[in-house]
């Protein structure tokens, strides 16, 4: 194995590690968090809402679940793992190595992404307690899951890049994440929404997310799935330049 | 032709009103053990984190073994182990571990840096802590630690920011030692320190930093001989003025309870004549000491104005 693939290797291996040695801390909430969130909107309210799209509302409600379920962690990690070793200096142990920017990126952006992907299993997992699990386009769930995680994976880095205090990563992940995916027709469908409020809707780049993981597991859509594919694929490839010319820049990084 | 360990060339660096690097230019050769000296604020840490990338430069060059620290960045840092003032450790995982990870981001495969891992430690003598977290460590130990972690990349120049600081007598000369060893064996090691005594004993050459440029740079038996030594003479009868000496060097004459103290550049050379003049003028020369001037006091010389140098003989 040549020295820059062992460099990343490293800086994934240790990332992972960093996250899948301390479950309680990662993992236990997204199952904690779900399960409530089947309990309630599915099992109690769904049966009292009736089918939307030709599905129970607990399918209905699961991809938009593991979009949040997702997107929450890949942007939690990158930007919790910047941070904080930028609050504790021992970034300055990956900087100070030979490794290339484009290398460091890659690994935080990958170790977060898989982390996003392992949630979105779990609720899965949490999901097939309550119901069934249909996956009508697995290569459409599987891309659109990919590159939401990725996309935020490297938003996450740019947070953690951002941030000067860990109120910035709550403020973040609380106060802009979970309201886009909270109006991003997780719960319900667009067609419910009076024109206006579609129109805005569809503003939320979370609706084409959720839409396209819908898309991938129940085979329903509002929004052509390739178009967001490619929108989402196109807004990854910026943030990941821009997480490239950031840490090549040393901003929060480097004086 | 051999490529200096490290070229800095017209260097700067400013930090809103602050230049902490003002034009610096600095060499250290292949195998050197080089101090570098100065008040807090002199520019040392700031020029040590321009060559490993934690500091962007203003303008100027700088090269490590002949690789710029911007443009070949992974080359020149590949070279290079830091153990830094601060702590700055990995809490997440046992020592061991970090030491792994280190390793693997210089591009060492995982069974040969759990090697170098393991041998690090040793060298440090903190193997049997391998499973302890950073946070676990005594203060010592923490010192022990960041100098493993510095080593266990095999560098070719090992820089030493205040490695013994806060550290008690035995520790530090259990890390001279190691360090002394690793110069021995070709490793170029660029040391800060407060601790004049230190430079003293370990460096080849030191540099004198002050405001952000080189004061001087020489060995330190030269920097000490361009310091004022005290030439203390016993007469067989003391006179009751200090007598008037035509020896070049003399900076000062006066009578203490000890005898005739002549303070004079470059006491060895000058004391001869000193006793010649004394002996012309009818004095009788009982006894003679010299009082070297003291690499600490050389540095005050060199760096005084009017801030505090207290840290100076911490």
């Amino acid at each position: 194995m040549n020295a820059n693939a062992t460099q990343f290797l490293t800086l994934v291996r240790r990332e992972i590690l960093r996250f899948v040695r301390r479950p309680y801390n990662t993992f236990l909430p997204p199952i904690i968090t779900n399960a409530l969130y089947f309990s309630v909107f599915g099992v109690i309210l769904g049966s009292r809402i009736g089918e939307i799209a030709g599905v129970s509302y607990l399918q209905f409600v699961l991809p938009g679940l593991v979009v949040l379920g997702a997107i929450s962690d890949s942007f939690e990690n990158a930007s919790f793992t910047i941070f904080h070793g930028r609050w504790n200096d021992y970034i300055q142990a990956v900087l100070t190595s030979p490794m290339s920017n484009r290398s460091m990126v890659a690994a935080y952006v990958s170790a977060s992404a898989l982390r996003g992907i392992v949630t979105s299993l779990l609720i899965v997992g949490v999901g097939l307690v309550f119901t069934s699990v249909p996956v009508a386009n697995p290569v459409y769930l599987v891309s659109f899951l990919l590159v939401i995680t990725t996309l935020f994976g490297g938003l996450g880095v740019i947070g953690g890049l951002w941030a000067s205090d860990f109120d910035y990563l709550t403020v973040m992940n609380q106060f802009i994440l979970r309201p886009l995916v909270f109006f991003g027709a997780v719960f319900y469908s667009l067609e419910v929404l009076p024109a206006f409020w579609r129109n805005v809707s569809l503003l939320n780049p979370m609706v084409y997310m959720v839409n396209g993981v819908r898309y991938g597991m129940i085979g329903v859509t509002e929004i052509d799935p390739n178009t967001s594919l490619a929108v989402l694929t196109g807004t990854t490839v910026v943030v990941l330049s821009v997480d490239y010319l950031l840490f090549k820049r040393g901003y929060g990084l480097a004086e | 032709m051999t490529e200096p360990a490290i070229r800095a060339s017209g260097l700067q660096k400013r930090y809103g009103d602050v230049q902490a690097l003002d034009d610096l230019e600095l060499t250290v050769e292949q195998g050197e053990f080089f101090g570098l000296l100065g008040p807090n604020g002199a520019g040392k840490t700031t020029f040590i984190n321009t060559l490993v990338g934690l500091v962007h430069k203003d303008a100027g060059t700088a090269e490590v073994f002949g690789f710029d620290v911007e443009d070949d960045y992974r080359e020149a840092r590949d070279r290079i182990g830091v153990a830094p003032q601060e702590f700055n450790v990995d809490r997440f995982f046992p020592i061991i571990e970090v030491l792994e990870h280190k390793a693997g981001y210089h591009g060492i495969g995982r069974k040969e840096a759990r090697e170098r891992a393991e041998d690090a430690l040793k060298t440090v003598g903190i193997w049997d802590k391998r499973d302890t977290r950073f946070d676990w460590l005594s203060g010592g130990m923490k010192r022990r630690f960041v100098l493993a972690r510095a080593l266990v990349s095999d560098p070719d120049l090992l820089i030493l920011d205040e490695p013994t600081a806060g550290v008690d007598v035995q520790l530090r000369h259990d890390l001279w030692d190691i360090i002394n060893r690793m110069n021995d064996a070709g490793t170029t090691i660029l040391l800060t320190t407060h601790y004049i005594e230190e430079a003293e004993r370990l460096c080849d050459r030191v540099a004198i930093m002050d405001d952000g440029q080189k004061v001087e740079v020489a060995t330190p038996d030269d920097l000490m001989a361009r310091g004022t030594d005290t030439i203390v003479l016993e007469l067989a009868e003391m006179p009751r003025t200090a007598p008037r000496l035509d020896v070049e060097g003399i900076t000062d004459i006066e009578l203490t309870d000890e005898g005739l103290a002549v303070t004079a550049m470059g006491g060895s050379q000058t004391a001869p004549a000193i006793m010649r003049e004394l002996e012309a003028k009818g004095h009788t020369v009982n006894s003679l000491e010299i009082r070297r001037a003291s690499l600490e006091e050389v540095f005050v010389d060199m760096t005084r104005d009017d801030r505090e140098y207290a840290e100076v003989s911490a």
